[in-house]
């Protein structure tokens, strides 16, 4: 099922939950909206499932306006953080409700919902109530009973955050394999970034009710249009750094009253052009310690994370984070040279903060 | 202590090292001792002296500040006996013999302090009572006068020693039963005495006289009874006191209902004693219970079955119908969106807070109206069972569509989301998926519902004429008023046969009516 | 998919998104129905025949049930309450009946009883709690059967036993001292309501505040004075403020107990005034406009109170907007 969004305003009262939201999502395709908390993902969801009424724009499944359209009559599954299952009822009865509802037979109940708890490896279960079941257990009879009616478009509502990071893990693999073998077109709510990257075949990018960026995972990475979506992808998250980028003898110079760097044409060119400070984006995977470098720093803090070493240094008045191989055992308050990748840092207007290097 | 250095040179804490001497304790005792006794006959004078006059002002007879002073009065020693003892207790764990002494010392002293302000002020054992100034002792024949007061009112009345009083006016008496017709009696008041003196049959009136005898071996009681107080306190663990406080207060209230109980199985009761037939202790009997079912006390002819069966539909369509109406009204105020949700939630809350049962006059001619239409008239009208349910029903409403609204927002709104998403309609959400998840909620107001109908007394009196819709407490009402003289243990029969459900409440869900009966207000305060 | 065709489903959709609004109010108030009309017919229409009853001299002599041939009297009935010298002494005793009740009851031994029971045992503590609901889920007429045989003279009576003892005097209590008797049996009923709500202020008192204080160097008691009462301020206000109200209109009690007797008035509330007037007189001349007047100004002060109520406890922090649009 294709879902097309047009110009999409909801508000409550005077509180914007999102504005002027145009999103094409293709059929099969795997969409995960991803922000903040607040920013709107969670109510457009909602609005797409019927629960909310869109105050202005439109809301197509395939051809068809669902603007006012009951939920029950959109023919969607969705899976719920809390998982809401009901409590009253066995694990059966909870797969089994939706077909309740659309007054299945008795037997093609039975043999549905034994089917897809199967699938979910949860056919042991049936009898039990949801109270008796272990988070990851829960998570699957909330997939399932979102998946027995067969529905044309599957709604997630940040399924995985109540789940702990091993069972997370497991589930992420599961869901997205789930998805692409069924081919329904599904859209998935998360603030975690890891998760958005990982599952979704594009990402739309919120916050503060309005889209930032609507892509591909690694585009997103490697060209993010807003500072925003470059600070929000990507962890540990971006450094930002206020420059001034000139352009002497052919080379570029971006300089801050204690750096100074040299770049490439095809990342300088842009924003040498822009009058005034700009804001210098680089990932921390793109800052070396290397005793060549050419920029000297402290130490300010080290934090292992095991794998490598998360490490604050600062020059002068900034401060950068990198990473570190853990092998070299820095101290804080050790002195350091530093070398920066400097044809993968990104260039944002500090009004717009558009990037100078992608144009929407 | 010294050597520590403080935060605060200036106001260095002075601690007295040397420990303190005997002496000092027993004035420091006798010192709170006597603030205890200042305190209470403050509080003696406020109610007698301050504000029993100020409401006298305003014509209302009451005797409430007499008692208040009365209690106080009667509490002053021993309020005194405590304050001393808090002395002595530190003591108990290093020195008992001290605690005891330094404890005892003290409570004689106030002890005699208190007895010479009774001596001079009449009061207490040197109040003045009512007496006809001889003793008597009991004999067969009857109460023999041993000897009398010259010049009292035995004497006046020509009574002399050796006489065998038999009879007051032709009541015969023995030493308790006239000791309590004495006791009772006004100054002044003739008393006429049957008495034989020899063979001789005589008859005499005497006039009670008010005596004050200041004998101060009465107080050896007192005085015992303060100093084992005293020990008592002194000993005390504490963390029983709150303990003996409670069961203190508490104690009217069970011996109440240890009374009801006790009297629906016996034949008669003298304070809580229970008597047979032949005024023995004892006499465990079924037959107060045995004439509810015969349908005859004290002459009233009655047939429990249809009271009964009243009683029950009451209470059972009340708690059905104010079950299913707060929680739609409470479903709708708390899940849904509509113009005119804000009014009617305020509305609600201050429907909450409003008295009803100021509404009782006009109410009664609604349900003349109601009664006047073709059908409804029949099953709510005025004189019908529908009726009072009905009345019983809006009056509990308030309360029942708060509490429910209340249960409902406690329920998260991904069950509501996902059961519409599922299928389901508003309708169908609230009935399976919503109202199984406030069963306690439902069962609180349930049970509150209950126990309103089947005890509801003034909307069934109020509405109704005759026994055809009369309840068990109207009906009950109507046995201690219609019967006389009151068979008090048939009644109370009849009473803990209507008492027998909430006693079932009360033991098996305590909670719950802990709960509701703040009224759905504790998310308030 | 074309512009025209588009912009067409979309006018189409509005119109469709009106009715649906429409249809889903209209579910609402289906939802809000039954209790609407119970409210309406017993809450909203005797307020307003109350007031107007309070104008007519409807009496026994006069009975109708028919509101339109009622007489109309203007504030007759008002002035004559105002002369009425009855209606004086009832007044005071309405006002000491409230005073005496909610401050040795329903106040002080309400806050006496929160504060014994949360200092021992949990379970213990709520045991107690427990046996002070009994009065209020006792019906009336039976609780009242107690007490009068509480105070019967002896040798029935339970209380007169000590009197006997000491040999003292015995009494019917019921008949000399009547308001000690009405005080203390509506007194024990209106504990548990003070007691239920001091108890969760109590023990919605941080623990590490309790502990602190205690650290801090105060004993059991000054915890009680400088901790505990401050905090539970509000809690005291509110059951102040309720139990007036509740005490000022209820009166099953006093007439099941000593129906405002003995003798003229003695004992005879405001609110019970009401009744008798209108409801229950014993010489058979029921005054309906005259009754109602005494019941409307009962109602005016609830009233004023409610509303009072909903502004202090905060009500728009109650209402929270629903989060489901759907029908």
């Amino acid at each position: 099922m294709e879902i097309r969004i047009d110009n999409l305003t909801k508000k409550f009262g005077d509180v914007v939950g999102v504005e002027d939201l145009t999103l094409h999502i293709d059929d099969g395709e795997f969409v995960a909206f991803l922000g903040p908390s607040g920013c709107g993902k969670t109510t457009t969801l909602l609005t797409l499932a019927g629960i909310y009424k869109p105050t202005e724009g439109f809301i197509r499944f395939g051809d068809r306006v669902i603007n006012t359209v009951q939920p029950k009559d959109r023919n969607i599954g969705m899976v719920f953080q809390s998982y809401a299952l009901y409590p009253h009822m066995t694990i059966f009865q909870n797969i089994a409700y939706p077909l309740k509802l659309k007054k299945v037979p008795k037997n093609a109940q039975n043999e549905q919902v034994r089917q897809v708890a199967n699938v979910m490896g949860i056919g042991d279960l049936l009898d039990r109530r949801p109270g008796q079941l272990s988070g990851g257990q829960q998570q699957r009879v909330a997939l399932g009973r979102a998946l027995v009616k067969e529905p044309d478009v599957l709604l997630f509502d940040e399924p995985l955050s109540n789940l702990d990071a091993r069972l997370r893990l497991t589930m992420r693999g599961e869901i997205k394999h789930l998805q692409k073998n069924l081919g329904i077109t599904s859209i998935y709510v998360t603030h975690d970034q890891v998760e958005a990257m990982t599952m979704a075949d594009r990402i739309a990018v919120m916050n503060r009710g309005h889209l930032q960026a609507f892509d591909a995972p690694d585009e997103l990475y490697d060209r993010p249009k807003t500072r925003f979506v470059a600070g929000f992808v990507g962890n540990p998250p971006m450094n930002f750094v206020d420059v001034e980028v000139s352009r002497s003898n052919g080379r570029f110079i971006a300089e801050t009253d204690s750096i100074r760097l040299a770049l490439g044409a095809e990342r300088g060119s842009a924003p040498a052009g822009h009058d005034g400070a700009v804001v210098m984006g680089i990932r921390p995977e793109d800052i070396q310690i290397d005793a060549d470098g050419d920029v000297r720093g402290e130490i300010f803090v080290v934090e292992p994370l095991g794998r490598e070493d998360l490490i604050d240094v600062r020059i002068g008045s900034h401060s950068f984070i990198l990473l570190a191989d853990t092998e070299r055992q820095h101290q804080a308050g050790e002195r350091v040279s530093l070398k920066f990748d400097m044809s993968q840092a990104q260039f944002f207007d500090p009004r717009t903060e558009r990037s100078l290097l992608w144009k929407q | 202590m010294t050597a520590r250095a403080s935060l605060f040179d200036a106001g260095k804490l002075k601690v007295d090292e040397s420990p303190s001497s005997l002496a000092q304790d027993l004035l420091n005792a006798l010192r709170l001792g006597l603030i205890g006794i200042l305190v209470m006959l403050v509080a003696a004078f406020f109610f007698s002296g301050v504000v029993g006059p100020l409401f006298a002002l305003g014509n209302v007879e009451e005797t409430v500040m007499d008692v208040l002073t009365r209690l106080a009065l009667l509490a002053l020693p021993f309020i005194a006996y405590i304050a001393a003892a808090s002395v002595a207790r530190p003591y108990t764990y290093t020195d008992t013999a001290r605690a005891l002494g330094l404890a005892l010392t003290t409570t004689l002293i106030l002890f005699a302090a208190i007895s010479a302000g009774h001596y001079v002020f009449n009061y207490g054992v040197f109040a003045p009572r009512p007496s006809l100034q001889m003793t008597l002792s009991q004999t067969d024949a009857g109460l023999r006068v041993d000897a009398i007061v010259a010049g009292g009112a035995a004497d006046i009345a020509e009574i002399q020693v050796g006489d065998v009083i038999t009879a007051i006016r032709r009541d015969s008496v023995d030493l308790t039963a006239f000791n309590r017709r004495l006791s009772q009696s006004e100054a002044d008041a003739p008393l006429r005495l049957r008495f034989t003196r020899g063979a001789e049959e005589l008859q005499e009136t005497a006039r009670v006289v008010l005596v004050s005898d200041k004998q101060l071996s009465v107080l050896l009681p007192g005085l015992a009874l303060g100093l084992v107080f005293t020990a008592i306190i002194v000993f005390l663990p504490g963390h029983w006191a709150p303990y003996i406080a409670l069961v203190g207060l508490l104690s009217p209230l069970m011996v109440g209902y240890f009374w009801v109980i006790v009297a629906t199985f016996s034949y008669r009761t003298e304070g809580l004693v229970p008597l047979d037939s032949s005024d023995n202790i004892g006499g465990f009997t079924l037959k107060n219970w045995e004439s509810i079912f015969a349908g005859n006390i004290s002459g009233l002819e009655f047939n429990i079955w249809p009271i009964l069966m009243t009683t029950l539909t009451i209470a059972l369509v009340m708690t059905f119908v104010v079950l299913l109406v707060s929680s739609m009204a409470g479903y709708a105020l708390s899940r849904m969106h509509f113009p005119g949700r804000r009014f009617f939630l305020s509305f609600t809350l201050i429907l909450h807070g409003f008295p009803a049962i100021t509404l009782l006059i006009p109410i009664f001619f609604v349900l003349l109206r109601l009664g006047e239409l073709p059908v409804i008239g029949e099953l709510f009208g005025f004189n019908s069972i529908g009726g009072i349910a009905l009345v019983m029903v809006a009056f509990q409403l308030p309360l029942g569509v708060w509490l429910m609204k209340g249960f409902f927002d406690n329920i998260p709104w991904d069950m509501e989301r996902s059961a519409l998403i599922d299928g389901a309609s508003r309708f169908r959400t609230y009935w399976e998926i919503l109202l199984p998840q406030i069963r306690p909620g439902l069962l609180a107001l349930g049970i509150f519902a209950f126990i309103g109908g089947w005890n509801a007394y003034i909307i069934p009196a109020t509405y109704s004429i005759g026994s055809g819709v009369s309840n068990l407490p109207v009906f009950l009402n109507e046995l201690i008023d219609e019967t006389a003289p009151v068979d008090w243990n048939q009644v109370a029969a009849v009473g803990l046969f209507q008492l027998i459900p909430i006693f079932i409440f009360f033991i098996f869900a305590q909670e719950y009516l802990l709960n509701i009966y703040a009224g759905g207000t504790k998310g308030s305060s | 998919m074309s512009e025209p065709n588009s912009k067409a489903k979309s006018s189409a959709a509005l119109v469709q998104s009106r009715r649906n609004a429409l249809r889903s109010y209209l579910g609402a108030y289906g939802f809000m129905a039954p209790a609407g009309v119970l409210v309406i017919i017993f809450f909203l229409i005797p307020v307003a025949i109350v007031l107007y009853l309070s104008v007519t001299n409807l009496a026994s002599s006069n009975f109708t049930s028919d509101l339109a041939r009622m007489e109309f009297i203007g504030l007759k009935n008002y002035e004559t309450l105002l002369n009425d010298q009855f209606a004086r002494k009832i007044f005071f005793n309405t006002i000491f009946y409230v005073l005496v009740t909610l401050s040795i009851f329903n106040v002080s031994l309400a806050l006496v009883v929160s504060l014994l029971t949360t200092h021992i045992d949990r379970s213990a503590g709520f045991v107690f709690r427990a046996l002070w609901i009994l009065p209020r889920i006792t019906s009336p007429v039976v609780y009242i059967l107690i007490w009068k045989r509480m105070m019967a003279e002896a040798p029935f009576g339970i209380l007169n036993q000590f009197n006997e003892l000491l040999g003292q005097p015995t009494y019917n209590y019921v008949s000399t001292n009547p308001w000690v008797f009405v005080v203390v049996v509506n007194g024990f009923i209106g504990v548990s309501f003070g007691m239920i709500i001091f108890t969760s202020a109590i023990e919605s008192i941080p623990k590490d505040l309790l502990n602190a204080s205690l650290v801090d160097g105060s004993s059991r008691m000054q915890r009680i004075r400088f901790v505990i009462l401050p905090l539970i301020r509000w809690p005291l206000l509110f059951v102040v403020t309720y139990q007036t109200l509740s005490l000022l209109t209820s009166f099953e009690e006093i007439l099941l107990l000593t129906d405002g007797g003995p003798g003229l008035y003695r004992t005879e509330v405001w609110s019970l005034t009401a009744f008798h007037r209108a409801l229950s007189n014993y010489f058979g001349n029921a005054q309906w406009g005259y009754g109602s007047a005494f019941a409307v100004l009962l109602v005016l002060i609830g009233v004023v109170l409610a509303v009072i109520y909903m502004r202090v406890f905060r009500f728009d922090e109650l209402i929270a907007e629903p989060r489901v649009e759907a029908l």
